[in-house]
């Protein structure tokens, strides 16, 4: 051992030594963080721009290098994602966005990704409780807006999948804000049609027509509310009304030929013989089974096949019979049937190819 | 006094190497930033290692290289000296090295500038030469700790690679300077990892199958590359002495070649690991990575570059596991994990095959990515690299690098050998034990022909002690002929008692001791016969084992039979 004198000296330098680089990494820590920070910086830049611009994969590069210089930045993180998903790499952004959720599970932004993920990976009933997570998850700046936004996303979602219920849940947190925007209510309002609450979008289209009279969007829209609504006449009165407002809009004039068309062929009307009655209904019979049989996608099952071979013999055997009460039933009872098989037939949106059926069929159901 | 010696090493190697890691990292950024112009990644390298070929060859000579065998010289052969100006030396000429590009790694290089500290402050303290030894092993621990931010690798790599020896006395030493030096760097540098790894997990148990496979991967692979840097290194030393110089600019030039083409390649590449950790890299990319960087990190350590080949392993060796681990996930994608699994466990793999130290390497790993779950399959995986590196490499790296330079170190496995070789393996039948009661004239007449120098004494019970024949043969002609061996062996217990184990108060081994262990019980108690006896029941005879059959168990055949006899 030393001499204390050498002892105390050495001791003395090696602390000295000690507090001297304590001093000097520091300051290259700082510069070290701050470099690293500008360098991240500029590479997410560059990284969002790729992405806009559709290079995911170069986006990706750039983004991974930022994400892995400054690894405590969400930001970074869940552009990174973000340009997996571009890129379709839907597995390794499923689980750097679970990486990001686990160090911060209330992070708007990231969770509303995530219920993007999981509706694009097609698990709409995983992703909803992502859109909640991303209504009630803390936003940075603008969050009314940012949680708008995630909350039409999942209404969005609700009603492609014709979630009625659900999607009346999420528009009645919009009905006391609605009142507020004009471009809330017109996009509200026909939401509530698909969720089944027409009397609220009729509530809202005569609001809006209120404040732009000639808004053509909202005239259309509160005759399918009308529609919806069982209120026939009142939809061809504003249908007649948007008519006159837009003298060159086919698509109005169609819509209101369309519902002229339908009342014709009204087999309960007042007024009209037995007779008429029972050639009504047998030409409503006719029509939806003529368009089931075109629009079909797919071979028929026996069920419906079952409905179409009842509806054939029916169309063949009525076709110089005389009229009969029953007949009438049968033929309506017929073509609803058959009406009802349609979507599953041809698809969601088939019905809404043929104005006058889908006219009469609501009138019938009336 | 050591533990407080302990501790301000671990705090002052942990600050150095901060430093060094900062000071290498920023520089590196500047030299050839990420995207600059290509040819900067030719000519930074280049001029980088010629400047470093000029100072190792004119001022720092002995700051050449990884920096582990020096350290492991250090200890074995220089009594733990290791000069100011290596140490100042290694760390200007490895941060240059390091930060023009050179594909080396920068852990070895501070272990060997840890362990010179601990050096330069025992010799400064005037420590003795074993104090001085110990605190070398204590600094590098430190440096790895640091450098690597795995204080228990660290520690156990000081110990098994370093010292070559786990149960070394050093232990709370280098535990402390270790968890000091980690504590410096959070202190510093903040609780980050150095690689972000994903939670990874056995997706089946056939899985195994595939760890196996990287295993054989790793092994071979680990195998090629140290033959391969070896061979280059010899190639290298057998030029002349002129080009030393110069020579490092050749690794440099090649690096530099191939990083104008691969930018990975260049410098230590844990970025590129991280990558690929993630499951980033495609297949092609991480095959083409793993053989350009082995085969530019071999170029670059065997021209002469500062730097080390830690860093470099984990990177082949991520780069090999990625690829096993594409291609099993390619084939069977519902049983098996990402690549980044893989490139985790190959990263263990190639240090187990290539460094040679299979423990350090899985607690590494564990300690890389905080990570339990993936300790079975890395064991694994680790241990077949580990054997088929045993058996188609004799000389571990750090070993044939050393002998390269003239230096015959101690290996780990010559260690594990010589405690192998145990008493069971030369033990011999004992003799007919005497009987206590037996006259000391009985005694000599018996054993008058007898070639052995002591010989058992046992009564029902069992044994009781080793007499020398010598000594039985003085007392009798002293005239206690007519005494019994009982009242003899009251003297010998007095006599032997401070060597005996227990309080039977007789010498003795047992079976599964090691022979050096035996040498030293029969130079402390001058018996050339020991009594083996069994662990159970001490006093039961299991058989003798004599100076002659431990000489035949080291190979060493006596020519004289009699030497076994009692030297006095």
């Amino acid at each position: 051992m030393a001499r204390p004198r050498r002892f105390i000296f050495t001791f003395a330098a090696v602390f000295a030594l000690i507090a001297a680089l304590l001093a000097l990494d520091f300051f290259l820590a700082r510069i070290d963080r701050d470099e690293n920070r500008q360098h991240a910086e500029n590479l997410f830049r560059d990284g969002r721009s790729l992405l806009a611009a559709g290079h995911s994969a170069d986006a990706m590069d750039k983004l991974a290098t930022a994400l892995s210089l400054e690894r405590n930045n969400p930001a970074y993180g869940l552009a990174l994602a973000q340009a997996m998903m571009a890129n379709g790499r839907d597995a390794d952004a499923e689980q750097l966005l679970h990486e990001l959720l686990d160090r911060a599970p209330d992070d708007g932004a990231v969770s509303l990704t995530m219920a993007q993920l999981l509706v694009k990976t097609d698990r709409p009933s995983d992703a909803k409780a992502f859109f909640h997570r991303a209504i009630y998850g803390k936003w940075g700046s603008d969050s009314t807006t940012q949680r708008m936004k995630a909350r039409f996303e999942l209404i969005d979602l609700l009603a492609r999948r014709g979630a009625r219920e659900e999607l009346l849940a999420e528009l009645l947190p919009l009905q006391s804000v609605a009142g507020d925007s004009t471009m809330l209510l017109k996009r509200v309002a026909p939401l509530y049609v698909a969720a089944g609450s027409p009397e609220r979008a009729a509530e809202f289209y005569r609001e809006l027509l209120k404040r732009e009279p000639t808004d053509r969007a909202a005239v259309f829209g509160l005759s399918d509310a009308d529609l919806a609504l069982g209120q026939l006449r009142q939809a061809r009165s504003d249908l007649s009304r948007a008519v006159r407002q837009f003298p060159g809009d086919t698509v109005i004039a169609r819509k209101l030929v369309s519902l002229d068309s339908a009342f014709s062929l009204d087999p309960s009307s007042r007024g009209i013989s037995d007779a008429e009655r029972f050639k009504r209904s047998r030409k409503i019979l006719a029509r939806t089974f003529g368009f089931a049989e075109q629009c079909a996608q797919r071979p028929a099952t026996p069920a419906e096949t079952a409905v179409q071979d009842s509806a054939r013999a029916e169309l063949e055997a009525t076709k110089s019979a005389k009229w009969t009460a029953s007949a009438v039933e049968r033929q309506l009872a017929l073509s609803e049937k058959l009406w009802r098989a349609v979507p599953a037939l041809c698809g969601a949106e088939a019905t809404n190819q043929d104005g006058v059926l889908d006219f009469l069929q609501r009138l019938l159901v009336r | 006094m050591a533990l407080l010696l302990s501790i301000v090493i671990g705090a002052l190697v942990g600050l150095v190497i901060v430093a060094f890691l900062l000071l290498t990292g920023r520089l590196a950024a500047h030299m050839y930033p990420a995207g600059g112009e290509g040819w900067r990644r030719i000519v930074v390298p280049t001029l980088g290692a010629l400047v470093t070929g000029f100072l190792l060859y004119r001022f720092f000579p002995d700051a050449r290289g990884s920096g582990i065998p020096q350290t492991r010289a250090a200890i074995f052969i220089n009594d733990g000296r290791i000069s100011l100006k290596t140490v100042l030396g290694k760390f200007l000429c490895c941060a240059t090295s390091l930060a023009s590009g050179i594909a080396l790694g920068r852990e070895g290089p501070s272990v060997h500038i840890g362990a010179g500290i601990a050096s330069v402050i025992g010799r400064q303290l005037e420590l003795s030469r074993a104090h001085v030894r110990w605190l070398v092993a204590v600094g590098g621990a430190a440096a790895l700790a640091a450098a690597f931010n795995t204080p228990i690798a660290a520690i156990l790599f000081s110990l098994e690679e370093i010292m070559g020896d786990l149960h070394t006395p050093i232990l709370g030493s280098v535990v402390l300077s270790s968890t000091t030096a980690w504590m410096v760097l959070h202190l510093v540098l903040g609780d980050e990892p150095l690689f972000h790894v994903a939670p990874y997990h056995l997706v089946s148990a056939s899985e195994l199958v595939f760890y196996a496979v990287l295993g054989i991967v790793g092994g071979l692979g680990s195998v090629g590359f140290v033959k391969l840097l070896l061979g280059l290194r010899k190639r290298f030393l057998r030029m002349p002495r002129s080009t030393i110089w110069w020579q490092p600019v050749v690794g440099g030039l090649t690096v530099g070649i191939l990083g104008y083409f691969v930018p990975a390649v260049l410098g230590v590449g844990y970025d590129q690991v991280d990558r690929v950790l993630s499951g980033d890299l495609v297949l092609r990319t991480v095959l083409l990575l793993a053989v350009l960087k082995g085969f530019s990190t071999a170029m670059c350590y065997a021209s002469g570059n500062a730097g080390g080949v830690f860093g470099p392993s984990m990177f082949i060796g991520a780069m090999m596991g990625a690829a096993v681990g594409s291609t099993a996930h390619a084939l069977f994608p519902a049983s098996t994990a990402g690549p980044g699994a893989y490139a985790l466990v190959g990263m263990g793999t190639a240090f187990a095959g290539i460094i040679r130290t299979p423990l350090t390497s899985v607690i590494m790993i564990f300690e890389v990515t905080r990570d339990y779950t993936i300790i079975v399959p890395l064991m694994i995986s680790n241990l077949i690299a580990f054997y088929i590196s045993q058996k188609l490499q004799e000389e571990p790296l750090y070993e044939a690098l050393a002998k390269q330079d003239g230096l015959h170190l101690p290996t780990g496995e010559f260690r594990s050998h010589a405690r192998r070789v145990n008493v069971s393996t030369v033990i011999r039948e004992p003799p007919q034990p005497l009987n206590p009661k037996m006259k000391l004239r009985d005694v000599v007449e018996q054993l008058e022909s007898t070639t052995l120098g002591s010989w058992p004494v046992a009564d029902a019970g069992g044994m009781l002690a080793m007499v020398r024949v010598s000594d039985v043969r003085t007392r009798a002609s002293l005239g206690g002929g007519d005494d019994t061996l009982a009242t003899l062996i009251g003297e010998i217990r007095a006599r032997d008692g401070e060597h005996a184990e227990d309080e039977d108060g007789f010498v003795h081994v047992h079976g599964d001791q090691p022979l050096g262990q035996v040498l030293a019980r029969m130079g402390e108690t001058r018996h050339m016969v020991l009594p083996v006896v069994s662990r159970a029941n001490v006093r039961m005879l299991l058989g003798i084992v004599t100076l002659n059959d431990v000489l035949s168990g080291y190979g060493v055949e006596r020519a004289a039979q009699a030497q076994d006899e009692d030297p006095e």
